[in-house]
Formats: C-alpha cells, sequence, structure tokens
C-alpha cells in the first residue's frame, strides 16, 4: 500500500486538488446564479405620441403578458439553476465519497499490512479491489483532465476569435482613418486653392485700387469730401487758427455717417461738438467716382487756416 | 506649389497689411460763419400763456438777435414736445435742426412759476442741459434770458450776455425843448427805465466794475460835471465840476477810481485820475494836443486814450505811475478814437474813419496789432463791449435817426437793436 501510494501518490494528490476545485466552483456557480439580477420591472421610458386609449389599453395588456411571461422564464430558469446546482452537489458528493472510499481503502490496506496472516485471495481480491478503485479514480482524473483540455481548448478558441474580431476592427478603423485623413487632404487642397484665388482676386484688386488711388479719382473724391465738410462745418468762436483735431469717421456704403468721435483736439468742448456735428450734418458723404476708393472707416483733420 | 502660395501671402499681406498705413485723411481748413439751426419748442403752460408770457419766444429770440442762430418756425414743428422723451430725433434733424430746446412752465404758487428746460444735440441725440428753475412773474423776462445765456453758452463755449442790461442816452424832441434821458434796459433794449431825465444834455453814462451805478456827465447847471449815480435807490451825487470841462468818466476795475477829462485855464483838455473817497485828482496826461477818453486797463495800472498830440486824433496807453511816457498804438488811417478793450484785454475797439465814414474797428492788442473794421455805416461811433467780449454794442444812424446796433466781435454777425423812440446815443453794457 505504502508502495502503491509510492507509485501513485501524486495521482492521488491531483484527484484530491482537482475534486476540491471541481466542488469549489459548483458553490461558486451555485453562489451566482443565486445572485442573478431579477427580471427588469423598470417602466418604459414615455415617448411622448398622442395615441388612443385603446392602443393604449392593447399595449398595456401586451407589456402585462410580456412581463408575466418573463416572470415564468425567470422562475423557470431558476428552476433549473436549482436543478443544476443538485445534480452538480450530488455528483460532487459521490466524487467526494469515492475520494474517502480510496482513503478507506488505504487504511483497509494499512490494516491488512498490519495483519500479516491474511489470505493471498483475500489480498489479491482486495488488491483487485483497491486497483479497481484506484482505476476508477484515475478514469475520474483523467476524464476532469480531459474537461479541463477541452475547457482550455475552448477558451483559447474564444480568445483566438476575439482577437480575430479586434483586427478585423482595428482594420476597419484603419480604413477609417485613412479615409477621412484623404478626405481632410482633400480639403485641405481645395482651400488653399480657394485661398490662392481669393489672394489672386484680392491683389487684383489692390492693382486696381491702387491704380485708382494715385490717380486723379482719388483727389476728386477728397475733394468732394472736404467740400461736403467745409459747408457742413458751422464754426463756434474758439475754432480758429492754431485749432486741430482729428475726428474719426465711419460710414457705410451710400455713405450715411454712423459714427464721429473727434479723438485728439486742442480745442474746448463748443469746437468738438460743431467737428462731430459738421461730420453728420455732411451725412450722407459724397460717393466715390469708383466703388475701390470707398473706405469705411476715415479720419478727417480739423485746422482752420483762418 | 507652396513656394507660390507663400509668396502670394507675402505679397498679398504686404499690400493689404500696408493699406493702415496710408489711412485717408482730409483735411479740413475752412468752416461757415452760418448761423447755427435751432428749435425752441414753446414752453407747455396754460397759466403763463394766460399771462401772456412765452419763454420759448424770448429765449428765440435772443438766440437769432446775436446772429449765431437761426431759430426753426414753429408753423414747422411737426409736433412740440416738452420733454425729452417726447423728442423724434430723426424728424427733427429732417428739418434741419442741429439742436432743440424743449420745456415747461409751470405755477408753483402765487407770483411763483417754475421753469424747466433740456437741450438736445438733434445729430448726437445727446442731451447737454437740464434745468430747473423757479421765477415770479416779473422774474420771467430775466428767467428766459438765462435760459439762452446757458444755451448759448453750452452750444458755443461762450458765456451768454443776454440776461445782461444796457445804458444809453435818448434824445427825444427837437431845439429848443429838448428831452435828453438816461435809460437803463435789459442787453435785447426790452424793459427801459428812465433813470436821469433832463433838458440839458446828458452824456457818457459809464458802469461802476459792480454793476450798480453809473456815471454820467450832466449839463443840467449849464456847464458839464459828472454825476455818480446809484440805480437801486437813485441816490446822485456830483463828483466832478471844476471850472471848464468834466467828461468822459471811465471806472477803475477796482471801483475806487474815476479817470476823467478836465481842462486847465486855457483850454487844454488833459486825463486825470480822482479818487472818489476823498475827490483827490492825479493828473495822468500833460500835452499840449487833447488828450480825452479814457480807458482802464485790465491790471488797473495804465490807460488807454485818445490824443490829438501828433495831428489826427490816435489811441495812446499810459502807465498811471508818474512819468510813464505815453505810448501811440493806432497807426492806420488819421482818425482813431474813443478806445474800449475787450473783457479779456484781447483787442481794442474803437472809432475808425474810412472813405470819410465814421465805423467800428477792433485791434488785436495780443499778437501783430492786425485791425479790422467791423461796421459798414457812415456813422458808427461809441463801441462798447458786451460782457462776454462777444459782441459790441454802438450807435449808428438808420435813415437820419440815432439807432443802437450790435456786431459780433470778429465782424461776422450785425444785428440792429429794437429802437424805442428818440435818437439813441452812446450805449454801454453792464458787466455780468
Amino acid at each position: 500500500m505504502r508502495e502503491y501510494l509510492r507509485e501513485h501518490g501524486w495521482a492521488v494528490v491531483l484527484s484530491v486538488l482537482l475534486h476540491g476545485l471541481l466542488v469549489g466552483s459548483l458553490v461558486f456557480a451555485a453562489l451566482i446564479s443565486a445572485h442573478r439580477t431579477p427580471p427588469s420591472v423598470q417602466p418604459l421610458p414615455i415617448d411622448a405620441v398622442v395615441v388612443s386609449s385603446q392602443v393604449l389599453h392593447a399595449s398595456q395588456a401586451a407589456r402585462e403578458r410580456a412581463e408575466q411571461e418573463a416572470a415564468a422564464k425567470a422562475a423557470q430558469d431558476a428552476k433549473a439553476a436549482q436543478d443544476a446546482k443538485a445534480a452538480e452537489d450530488a455528483k460532487a458528493a459521490e466524487e467526494a465519497k469515492a475520494v474517502q472510499d480510496a482513503k478507506a481503502a488505504a487504511e483497509a490496506k494499512q490494516a491488512a499490512d498490519t495483519k500479516a496472516e491474511e489470505a493471498a485471495a483475500d489480498a489479491a481480491k482486495a488488491a483487485a479491489a483497491e486497483q479497481q478503485k484506484a482505476k476508477q479514480a484515475r478514469q475520474a482524473a483523467e476524464a476532469d483532465l480531459a474537461e479541463q483540455a477541452k475547457r482550455e481548448a475552448d477558451a483559447n478558441a474564444a480568445a483566438a476569435k476575439a482577437a480575430e474580431v479586434k483586427k478585423a476592427a482595428e482594420a476597419k478603423q484603419a480604413a477609417e482613418e485613412k479615409r477621412i485623413a484623404d478626405a481632410k487632404h482633400a480639403a485641405d487642397e481645395r482651400a488653399r486653392a480657394d485661398r490662392e484665388a481669393e489672394l489672386r482676386r484680392q491683389l487684383a484688386d489692390e492693382e486696381h485700387r491702387s491704380a485708382v488711388e494715385s490717380g486723379p479719382m482719388r483727389d476728386s473724391y477728397i475733394a468732394k469730401l472736404r467740400n461736403k465738410i467745409q459747408n457742413a462745418w458751422i464754426k463756434p468762436p474758439s475754432a480758429s487758427v492754431g485749432l486741430d483735431c482729428l475726428v474719426a469717421v465711419t460710414q457705410i456704403p451710400g455713405g450715411e455717417v454712423t459714427s464721429a468721435r473727434v479723438t485728439q483736439c486742442n480745442g474746448d468742448a463748443a469746437a468738438r461738438q460743431s467737428i462731430e456735428n459738421a461730420v453728420y450734418r455732411a451725412s450722407p458723404l459724397p460717393e466715390p467716382p469708383d466703388p475701390a476708393l470707398f473706405e469705411r472707416n476715415f479720419v478727417f483733420r480739423f485746422h482752420p487756416d483762418e | 506649389m507652396n513656394k507660390r502660395i507663400s509668396c502670394l501671402l507675402a505679397i498679398g499681406c504686404f499690400v493689404l497689411c500696408s493699406r493702415s498705413w496710408a489711412e485717408l485723411v482730409v483735411e479740413i481748413t475752412k468752416g461757415q460763419a452760418e448761423a447755427i439751426p435751432i428749435a425752441i419748442v414753446p414752453f407747455s403752460s396754460p397759466e403763463a400763456a394766460a399771462a401772456s408770457f412765452d419763454v420759448a419766444q424770448l429765449v428765440g429770440n435772443d438766440l437769432a438777435r446775436s446772429g449765431r442762430f437761426k431759430t426753426t418756425d414753429r408753423k414747422d414743428m411737426i409736433e412740440q414736445p416738452h420733454t425729452g422723451a417726447g423728442i423724434s430725433f430723426d424728424d427733427w434733424r429732417r428739418l434741419n435742426n442741429d439742436y432743440i430746446v424743449v420745456g415747461q412752465v409751470q405755477p408753483t404758487g402765487p407770483d411763483r412759476y417754475q421753469i424747466t428746460f433740456e437741450l438736445y444735440n438733434v445729430l448726437t441725440r445727446q442731451r447737454l442741459l437740464g434745468y430747473q428753475f423757479s421765477a415770479s412773474k416779473q422774474g420771467l423776462r430775466t428767467a428766459s434770458h438765462q435760459v439762452a445765456d446757458m444755451v448759448f453758452e453750452k452750444i458755443l463755449g461762450i458765456r451768454g450776455a443776454f440776461a445782461t442790461r444796457i445804458a444809453y442816452i435818448a434824445v427825444l424832441g427837437s431845439l429848443p425843448h429838448r428831452d435828453y434821458r438816461l435809460i437803463v434796459s435789459d442787453a435785447d433794449g426790452e424793459n427801459p427805465h428812465v433813470v436821469m431825465q433832463s433838458n440839458e444834455p446828458l452824456m457818457s453814462p459809464a458802469w461802476s466794475p459792480d454793476g450798480q451805478s453809473l456815471a454820467y456827465v450832466s449839463f443840467e447847471n449849464r456847464l458839464p460835471s459828472v454825476y455818480v449815480q446809484q440805480l437801486r435807490t437813485g441816490e446822485r451825487h456830483r463828483v466832478s465840476d471844476h471850472a471848464g470841462v468834466n467828461q468822459a468818466p471811465a471806472w477803475s476795475p477796482d471801483g475806487r477810481k474815476l479817470a476823467l477829462t478836465l481842462s486847465t485855464r486855457d483850454g487844454n483838455l488833459d486825463v486825470y485820475v480822482m479818487d472818489l473817497a476823498t475827490q483827490a485828482l492825479t493828473r495822468i496826461t500833460d500835452d499840449p494836443g487833447i488828450d480825452t477818453e479814457p480807458q482802464w486797463s485790465k491790471d488797473g495800472q495804465s490807460l488807454y486814450f485818445t490824443s490829438d498830440r501828433a495831428g489826427g486824433p490816435q489811441i495812446y496807453k499810459v502807465g498811471i505811475q508818474s512819468g510813464d511816457k505815453p505810448r501811440r498804438l493806432t497807426f492806420e488811417g488819421s482818425y482813431n478814437a474813443r478806445p474800449r478793450i475787450s473783457p479779456d484785454e484781447s483787442q481794442l475797439a474803437f472809432v475808425t474813419q474810412e472813405d470819410g465814414a465814421y465805423r467800428i474797428a477792433t485791434m488785436d492788442l495780443r499778437g501783430r496789432g492786425d485791425v479790422q473794421v467791423l461796421t459798414k455805416g457812415r456813422f458808427d461811433v461809441s463801441p462798447s463791449y458786451a460782457p462776454n467780449g462777444a459782441e459790441i454794442i454802438y450807435a449808428s444812424r438808420d435813415r437820419g435817426r440815432g439807432v443802437l446796433a450790435l456786431v459780433s466781435a470778429d465782424g461776422r454777425v450785425q444785428e440792429r437793436l429794437v429802437s424805442s423812440e428818440g435818437e439813441l446815443q452812446e450805449p454801454a453794457w453792464a458787466p455780468f
């Protein structure tokens, strides 16, 4: 028996461990199934749609039926889980008994050892029985191993499948990113082209503008502005030689003055007011002979020479 | 490609960014001497209407008479608001008003009225003034002049002088039954009061610096004497009746002395200063020619006067300390007389002869002594500055009759003062 144990001790230990593991996992599974969340009883979110009372009634009945069915199914599931647990418990008890039996056998063998005079047939029979039992235990252990291997294989397969899915997702994302990058690039190109076109247009405008501005049209426009303001300016007594004031003017197309504000001025309040009034009185200001000459903001400088 | 764009960008930025350097600046070197358009909306007041007193009318008359404003005709007013909240600025602007005055007159008790008024800039919609004050029925006229003064000052930057007074001589009848009157009235010629009346000539009224008294020359004793009369009490004193000529009194700025012209036994006229408390005389000029029409400098240390020592009458200035040598100021023309200085002493007004006519001229006392002839009449004499220096009142002739007229100190604006009956002479504008 000691020899036997020496020879098969690892198997016995492994068998004991595996059975322990099995029992533990069964208990764990039972615990989990006991804590499974009950079917949802939360009301459905309200979708504000106007419907008739019959429709409301029918849907209410359907909802109740569904809830009943769900409850029944939940009960069924719970029962099935319970049955499974019972079966597992029974199996575990059986296997535990087997371990116990094995132990008893070992003890018996030890007892037999101590009783040297026991009959060989008995010994052989006992040994055979022992062998048979050991074989059974080994078979059980092997079955467990196989099951473990299968479980591992399943897990591996699942992992492999997950990896595959992940890979596919990554590939999809990469493709999407590429597509976005391409689109952005195209948009950038378009914007760049637009900007270039815009710049060309502005440059062309500027060329036209500077051509106009350096020409006689600008002088004529300024003369028109000056005339209109000078005619509109009623000089107060304090506005004489030495007065020097700047007024910032904002006009909108059409020449209407929207703002006139004296910025720098060495004159008194009356002089400042007369200057702002002059600009408003002159509104609308003359239109430029060429639209390119239009300035939204400009400055009149009041410095009388008399 | 990129290079090309950045090149374009650089050029574009240079052109566009440099735009701000060349901001359009339009130089304005001339303005108009036009009158400023203003609407004086009738002040609401059933009571004042019953008292037949129109505050807005008086304010408008004052402003219009100054020549610096033109008032909107009431029949052109679409609406007549009484507070700023009721002003439709766009409408008033369409009627070409730069400013608008709105207000109310409300009775607050027996013979008590409350005047409320506001001044707005129609163009900028700014509220420039808002005042409330009370007056008796008799005070409504003065209160109205005060409203005009405030509006005038706010818009032109010069203190208004509508609520001041003038003194002048009115001559009625014809020889040998002439009636001479010394009259004090509001600056607009309204509300005249006879201060002194005589069948012999009255001349040269001069205001004391506090505006309480007048000095003048009266021939009531057949010979000229200088009198000082208190306006409130009517109390009068003869302060100078030396043998010969006693004329052209002028108050010193401190009100303690009179400068005047006296004659020596041989008929030579010279300028003296008399201490009013003691009547002690100090001789200022000593020249065989005629020295007369003295006028004090602002600091009371010098006198401007007329002298013919160089032939024709010219204007001189002399310190009142003994030994100072008179300095001639006028050189243009053969006749420059009757000097009057502006309140800030920046300008001298006088009578000059031009093309055989007598006209009012001014000389710049601060710069190069530029002379400007302000009037165009044939006989414009006796200038006197308004206390704000903006206007000069003077005596003129209209179809052979003596009238009073006004000219702005810069000559831009000329107005005829509503004349009461008689020949009006020698106006003198009172201090504030």
